[in-house]
């Protein structure tokens, strides 16, 4: 082996180079690893030379097309040391024989992070590294971190490897990349960092062997501590603890042996080297030579040693939890300190809990008390609730399933409520809000509210596009339903649908804002703020699309085509509206800032005078008003929230239509409403050809 | 899992291309006249059932026949065998060799030396655990150079194998090993070569395991055979799907239990989870690792295939895996808890999950599971990585246990009412 100190496998100023670093895993890699320290010098990739890899907030690496190449452009002080590869299996060879042959003397160490390489092309790679003196650490490595010095090569500590690996006198070497970092995080709630991380990779021929790395963890001043976690197959251990009796090594150790029941049933989990082929490579094996080893019994908590023969040569678990505990008594009975004063011992702490009606069941042993979610999660979590506005629901099969209804054969209900009962004390407006969001109304007046919006929906006159259609439709002889589609086929995102885009406009401005309950009166202050935020940002908006020469989009719900001529313009469906909540004395936040609104735009000098509030605005306010409190406690989705007020009006509507096709299916002419063909204007000029 | 090689396939394919020596031998089902014809030449045969699986002779399933009507008894009997859930594909006579010398070899890679090597002694014809170490030996083979005549002749003059025997079994050692590197095999065992009253070195069985991961095996240019093996379709179906990606793991080993659905992360972890639950009363379905980083597709498949062959007979759902390093929890979780979703009407009762993981993107995969546990309406807790992983196995193995045995004793009571 080259390395002769651990910190020849990797240390503070090695450089680092890539291979196929923009693969969907590597680039990842290498972003996290080089905010965490910036060891990388470039990486190369097949048919991406000369890209740029993004990595950090506003930084970037070279790509090269190939070893060659990198080695060609980087300066000679930024030539790697060490390289990672991530290519795919197919090929590994060729990468590992190009950086033997450009870099000769050059490269130290090789990790081998790809998995599935084929075990001849492994001791291929062995022996061709081995005869030009290049550590290899895999195939199928995580990597190595060196807690110490803050660097890393490979995953190992994830995204946040800073999170995990503290520095500290614990070095671990495991056959699984992901132990390397469960047992440092256990290894910390006992107060023990980490001085190197090692996953030596868990191919049936691992290149670095147990004992190479033990031959450096000895000499190594900063590792008080080994840690080991192994797997069945291979003669490894075997070989590694014949070589700690003729060296009399000198360090403490704790080993886990896992694998016994993949043994039992014949299966690799994904680990070739767990197969298991001969004798004295079986978990069984294993535990049995290090238990002669260690000269100690397996360790469980709370047992003791005897004064004569206290377990200097370290200890093996049985369960993998009480690594923190047998870390602590073997310091305590080798008389030395931990690297930090903490110990948190390992329990069940339950971060996220309902065992709902099971809970109240079960036994006291299996009864969790709460949890304490522990930083930097605690604050995730409440920052993803805080920014997180509505409901985020869960996709489910619904083909056979539904929340809104349901009939178990003599009761039909909305959201479990009887429709018996509904229709016997309550009001169709009061069952539309339950059906509509799930939850009856919070509010006695929200029911008459929504009265109203229906009653102002229903008609603008015949004029409308949505009362044509009915009337289109009654004018062609279909029954009274077909032009009741016919009105609704007529609303579009100009004609009624605009109530969305409004519902859109407020919950961009008041979610998660002090404003919860969008009656409280003592939130005027809030809403004329956001008004004239609001205005301000329109204005701005107003300007650049001038400048631009392009259309300036709209202010949803405002404006009228008849209510528009006066100083300050009112819809008069929506003051009927407005001077309900005014005589039953309830403030609404959302139809405020609406008329906040059309005055704030007024005077920054986005219109000339005050729109008017139309009624779609009206509609969309008074059912934002409903869902508001459910959006807050994100029992209600926004996007449900949004489409509600497209649904109120075309429910009003559809009404309206059905009364359109009634009097013109009375009193009108069949075909009446055809456009003569002497009234049609032909734009394009005829032409014989077929 | 590896694929392996039998010795019916080592005879028809591998042994002929090169140049093995073999004893002759018979493929069933065959005409009454070729059987009766071999055993005219053989005088004594053995038949033998074509089944990937070792311990064949103490099993019963190789037997020694003298007349063509035991030979057929024999091999109609053998094609049905079934040994440790393995079903024979056919069976096959092959023709006894008298000898005066039994040889074992194996070529394997070790761990000693990190490259290939070769194991030999001259008391085969047993199991190889059963060779003494004394009489046996291993040497390392050059993975560049392989195995010479020289070389393998100096082998067999080391073990003090008789002088006549050395050179014709060294050259079919060298042949040997060309099958071996050119099929890109993870090992290959003859077991025995037994040597001919004349010193002709014939290899009388044969086991081979080739490495999937070499693309050489791609190119052995005769179809391996499909043997039948009496394993769960939901292991089969699995199987299928774990083969049809690199992408993430999908390794799943049904276990048979009734009791936790393990939807496990990470080798290692995984190992130690289930080793937990069946130590505390989990009864696991089955093992799983789908670590690896798997996408958000690859991991619903997964999930879907768990969900659809054993969510209705779970007693406990457990998602547990350590601090993930690469794989991403967000879209682990959210595939996993929309295949859940997919599934849930499988059950007629809620269904208690536990869930227990650490790694990028944590807080949005874990919320995003419970959103969907809430809008099931299942009792569930969810561990974050502070919680060891063999504890939450413990929990859920005997929160299992609990439900189980409350479910057990529930009839009873009613029959005492």
């Amino acid at each position: 082996m080259r390395a002769t100190k651990l910190t020849d496998i990797l240390r503070r100023g090695d450089r680092v180079a890539v291979s196929n670093i923009t693969g969907r895993e590597a680039s990842k890699v290498t972003d996290i690893s080089q905010r965490y320290c910036g060891n990388i010098v470039g990486g190369w990739a097949l048919g991406k030379g000369g890209d740029q890899l993004p990595v950090g907030p506003d930084s970037s690496l070279p790509v090269f097309a190939d070893y060659a190449d990198l080695l060609e452009h980087l300066p000679p002080e930024q030539h790697p040391n060490k390289i990672v590869i991530y290519s795919p299996p197919e090929a590994v060879y060729g990468e590992v024989k190009n950086v033997v042959k450009f870099s000769r003397g050059a490269v130290e160490t090789i990790f081998i992070i790809t998995e599935n390489v084929s075990i001849e092309v492994s001791a291929k790679i062995y022996k061709l590294c081995r005869a030009e003196n290049i550590d290899v650490l895999g195939c199928n490595t995580l990597g190595v971190i060196n807690a110490t010095e803050h660097v890393r090569v490979g995953a190992v500590g994830g995204d946040a490897p800073e999170e995990t690996f503290h520095p500290g006198s614990a070095t671990i070497i495991s056959n699984s990349g992901n132990m390397v970092n469960t047992m440092a995080s256990y290894l910390y709630g006992a107060g023990i960092g980490t001085r190197f991380g090692i996953s030596t990779g868990k191919d049936q021929l691992i290149l670095t062997p147990l004992r190479d790395l033990l031959e450096l963890v000895l000499a190594d001043e900063l590792t008080q501590l080994l840690v080991l976690y192994v797997e069945p197959g291979g003669l490894y251990e075997q070989i590694a603890i014949q070589w700690m009796r003729e060296v009399n090594f000198s360090k403490p150790m704790i080993v886990y042996v896992g694998g016994e029941v993949a043994e039992r049933c014949n299966v690799s989990l994904g680990h070739a080297g767990a197969v298991v082929e001969g004798a004295g490579t079986s978990a069984r094996d294993k535990k049995a030579l290090f238990d002669d080893y260690l000269q100690a019994p397996p360790f469980a908590p709370g047992m003791t040693f005897p004064p004569d023969r206290p377990p200097l040569r370290g200890l093996r678990l049985e369960a993998l939890h009480d690594l923190p505990e047998a870390a602590r008594v073997l310091y305590d009975i080798l008389g030395r300190e931990r690297d930090y004063r903490h110990y948190h011992p390992l329990r069940l702490n339950p971060w996220l809990k309902n065992m709902g009606r099971l809970g109240t069941r079960l036994p006291p042993a299996l009864v969790l008390g709460e949890g304490v979610i522990p930083s930097p999660y605690k604050e995730q979590i409440e920052e993803f609730h805080r920014t997180q506005f509505g409901r985020l629901p869960a996709r489910r099969d619904m083909r056979n399933a539904s929340h809104a209804s349901s009939n178990d054969g003599a009761t039909p209900r909305i959201y479990g409520r009887s429709v018996l009962r509904l229709m016997d004390t309550r009001s169709f407006a009061y069952s539309l809000i339950l059906a509509w969001t799930g939850y009856p109304p919070s509010r006695d007046f929200e029911p008459q509210l929504v009265e109203k919006t229906l009653v102002a929906a229903m008609t603008n006159g015949p004029g409308t596009i949505s009362a044509q259609a009915a009337k289109l439709s009654a004018s062609a002889g279909n029954s009274p339903h077909v032009a009741m589609i016919a009105t609704l086929a007529a609303i579009g995102e100009v004609h009624g649908g605009n109530g969305k885009e409004a519902v859109s406009l407020m919950v961009d401005r008041f979610a998660n804002s002090e404003l919860t309950n969008p009656y409280d009166p003592a939130r005027r202050e809030l809403v004329e703020q956001k008004a004239r935020q609001a205005a301000t940002e329109i204005l701005r908006r107003k300007r650049a699309a001038a400048e631009q020469d392009v259309p300036f989009q709209r202010v949803p719900c405002l404006g009228h085509p008849v209510y528009r001529t006066e100083e300050v313009n009112y819809d008069p469906r929506e003051q009927v509206i407005a001077r309900f909540l005014e005589q039953i004395g309830v403030y609404h936040a959302f139809l405020d800032f609406y008329h906040r609104l059309a005055f704030a735009m007024r005077q920054v000098g986005v219109t000339r005078n005050v729109l008017a509030v139309n009624v779609d605005a009206a509609i969309a306010c008074v059912w934002l008003g409903i869902c508001w409190p459910l959006l807050c406690e994100k029992k209600l989705s926004v996007e449900r929230a949004k489409n509600i007020a497209v649904a109120a009006f075309a429910l009003g509507r559809v009404a309206g239509g059905a009364s359109e096709y009634f009097d013109h299916a009375d009193f009108g002419e069949p075909m009446d409403m055809r456009i003569p063909v002497a009234e049609c204007v032909a734009l394009t000029p005829y032409t014989e050809e077929a | 899992m590896p694929q392996q090689l039998g010795e019916l396939t080592f005879l028809r394919e591998l042994a002929p291309r090169f140049a093995i020596p073999v004893p002759e031998f018979l493929e069933w089902p065959a005409e009454r006249k070729a059987v009766s014809d071999c055993l005219d030449r053989w005088k004594t045969a053995l038949a033998k059932a074509d089944i990937l699986v070792g311990g064949r002779g103490k099993a019963g399933l190789v037997e020694r026949v003298d007349s063509a009507a035991d030979a057929i008894r024999a091999l109609k009997r053998l094609s049905a065998a079934e040994l440790n859930g393995r079903m024979a594909r056919t069976s096959y006579l092959v023709q006894h060799v008298p000898a005066k010398h039994e040889v074992y070899t194996a070529i394997t890679y070790d761990s000693r030396w990190l490259s290939p090597a070769i194991t030999l002694s001259l008391k085969g014809g047993v199991d190889v655990e059963t060779i003494a170490e004394s009489d046996k030996r291993t040497f390392p083979v050059d993975v560049y150079q392989g195995l010479d005549a020289y070389q393998a002749s100096e082998l067999l003059e080391s073990l003090g194998c008789p002088r006549p025997v050395i050179s014709p079994l060294s050259r079919a050692l060298v042949n040997l090993w060309d099958m071996f590197i050119t099929s890109g095999m993870r090992m290959c065992e003859v077991n025995p070569w037994r040597i001919t009253p004349d010193n002709r070195p014939l290899a009388c069985d044969f086991k081979g395991v080739l490495d999937e991961a070499n693309f050489k095996h791609r190119n052995i240019e005769f179809e391996l055979p499909e043997y039948p093996e009496s394993v769960s379709e939901f292991q089969q179906e699995m199987d299928r799907w774990n083969a049809a990606s690199y992408q993430g793991q999908a390794h799943v080993s049904d276990l048979g239990g009734k009791g936790v659905l393990p939807i496990l992360f990470g080798g290692g972890a995984s190992t130690i989870i289930i080793e937990t639950l069946l130590q505390s009363g989990g009864d696991p379905m089955f093992l799983s690792d789908f670590g690896g980083n798997p996408p958000y597709d690859r991991m619903r498949g997964t999930a879907s295939i768990c969900f659809r062959h054993k969510l209705a007979d779970a007693v406990v759902l457990l998602i547990l895996g350590g601090k993930a390093n690469n794989t991403r929890i967000d879209v682990t979780f959210q595939a996993i808890a929309d295949a859940l979703a997919e599934h849930a009407h499988r059950r007629s009762s809620e269904l208690p999950v536990i869930v227990g993981r650490g790694g990028p993107r944590l807080v949005q995969g874990l919320l995003a599971l419970q959103r969907c546990l809430e809008e099931l309406g299942w009792p569930y807790t969810i561990f974050g990585p502070d919680t060891p992983i063999t504890m939450v196995a413990q929990y859920a193995g005997r929160l299992c246990q609990y439900l189980r045995s409350s479910k057990e004793a529930e009839p009873q009571s009613q029959k005492q009412q």
